[in-house]
């Protein structure tokens, strides 16, 4: 038999072997056959099935994964957002908590004309040197600064304007050396002068020794010489060194304003110190 | 090392002075960066390049400083010069840097108090207070011991800016 042949039987033999089903299913005989066929054919398709089901895991798989990295991407650039947001709220909450504190602070002390400022720590904050103790503050004559005004917080004196540009001014801090302040003790009323000092922690000199300093006593501006308003708070007294033969006392004095935290501090632009008034007026 | 990279170079290390620095106190005090600077590139390079370094670092210590004009360039052209007649010789042994730079920064720390004395005086006409005993316990000894701690690394990285820049060099000419 040719090829031909053969190819040219091929669908007869194909209707036949369907006529030929038919007759086997209709005498009963095709269950025994179907049953054998699926029983060697079972473990093939639980195989192929598996098989097919692991590689549309896989694929599955990859998809997620392509989600997951993708919408990782946007929760990571979200939360960068977020975060963020965080920080700038938080600084805007710190920036109000001390707005609040200075506001406080001038309304009660109604009769200054105060002019708030920051305190520049980024680009010229701080006096280079170990030797002085400056700050330099981001307004200026342009903002009505003058030479002697005196700086403070919400916590307390922290010195006067020495310089003044501008834009800027330097402010001399009560821890310096040359700095003097005319102080009172709020509970004994001792007159006082509080000096700073090189390791930055001020005293108060020439305490008459008559009169009583005690640790824990608060330490006020008290005016006197004109070069500060009065009852500004300075400290509180963490100790007395008094000896009999002198004619003074000394207490040292602990600020209470935090000169490495400052951030904000007021001027207070209607004070004008007596000696200043007095240059002026020659 | 030309005057171009000089003058940026100290003013940012100025810069970092005047914000940063203050912030790393330890016993109170806290290293002087352009110091130690000046005296390790005089002693790599002689009393003209430490007078030159000493000059631009003051100028600028100077400008952030609330103390009068001069208070740090004077101070610091000198402990440059000085620091550069001991060039030949401070590097034979690891601890004469540190030695160097514990006595440049006594120097330089008297002769600022020194300046700030005898110049300029405050608002309400009071002249600069200079504490000399509290300050040379207080301050100056500290401050010396911790500048002589960074000499024991800040010259080996001032070598490689030596080694690199060498060809550069610029004089007074430069200026």
């Amino acid at each position: 038999m040719t090829r031909h042949r053969l190819r040219r039987l091929i669908p007869y033999l194909l209707i036949a072997a369907v006529l030929g089903g038919l007759i086997v299913q209709r005498a009963g005989l095709w269950q025994p056959i179907e049953g054998l066929l699926s029983q060697a054919a079972a473990p093939l398709q639980k195989g192929l099935s598996q098989a097919i089901a692991q590689v549309q895991g896989l694929t599955q798989t990859a998809r997620d994964l392509r989600e997951l990295r993708q919408r990782n991407v946007e929760l990571e650039a979200e939360n960068a957002r977020l975060l963020l947001e965080i920080v700038r709220l938080r600084e805007i909450e710190v920036e109000a908590a001390l707005q609040r504190d200075l506001l406080n602070f001038a309304q009660s002390h109604p009769t200054f004309d105060i002019q708030g400022a920051h305190i520049v720590g980024l680009v010229i904050g701080r006096d280079p040197t170990n030797l002085q103790r400056y700050l330099t503050l981001d307004v200026g004559r342009k903002a009505g600064v003058a030479r002697n005004m005196p700086v403070v917080t919400n916590r307390g004196l922290v010195g006067r304007i020495s310089d003044v540009g501008e834009t800027w001014s330097r402010v001399l801090l009560i821890t310096d050396v040359s700095s003097s302040v005319n102080a009172i003790t709020q509970s004994s009323r001792a007159t006082g002068l509080v000096q700073g000092r090189p390791d930055g922690l001020p005293v108060m000199r020439d305490i008459p020794q008559a009169d009583t300093v005690s640790v824990g006593d608060t330490v006020f501006t008290s005016g006197l010489g004109g070069n500060f308003p009065r009852q500004i708070l300075i400290g509180q007294i963490t100790a007395v060194e008094r000896n009999d033969y002198d004619l003074y006392q000394t207490a040292i004095v602990q600020p209470t304003v935090d000169f490495n935290h400052l951030e904000m501090v007021l001027i207070i632009t209607d004070f004008e110190p007596i000696e200043e008034q007095a240059t002026e007026g020659q | 090392m030309t005057i171009y990279l000089v003058i940026p170079l100290l003013a940012l290390v100025g810069l970092i002075q005047a914000t940063f620095v203050p912030r790393l106190a330890v016993w109170g005090v806290f290293p002087d960066l352009p110091l130690v600077l000046v005296v390790s590139w005089g002693l790599l390079r002689g009393p003209r390049q430490g007078l030159l370094w000493g000059f631009v670092a003051g100028i600028i210590v100077d400008l952030f400083s609330g103390a009068p004009f001069g208070a740090a360039t004077v101070p610091l052209m000198a402990v440059g010069f000085i620091a550069g007649l001991g060039q030949t010789i401070v590097f034979r042994n690891f601890l004469l840097p540190p030695l160097a730079m514990f006595l440049a920064t006594m120097f330089y720390d008297l002769m600022f108090l020194f300046i700030v004395q005898i110049s300029g005086d405050l608002p309400q006409g009071t002249g600069h207070i200079v504490e000399w005993s509290g300050s040379l316990v207080r301050v100056i000894g500290a401050s010396a011991v911790l500048n002589a701690l960074l000499a024991f690394v800040i010259p080996s990285g001032m070598r490689v800016l030596d080694r690199r820049f060498r060809h550069q060099d610029v004089g007074m000419a430069g200026l």
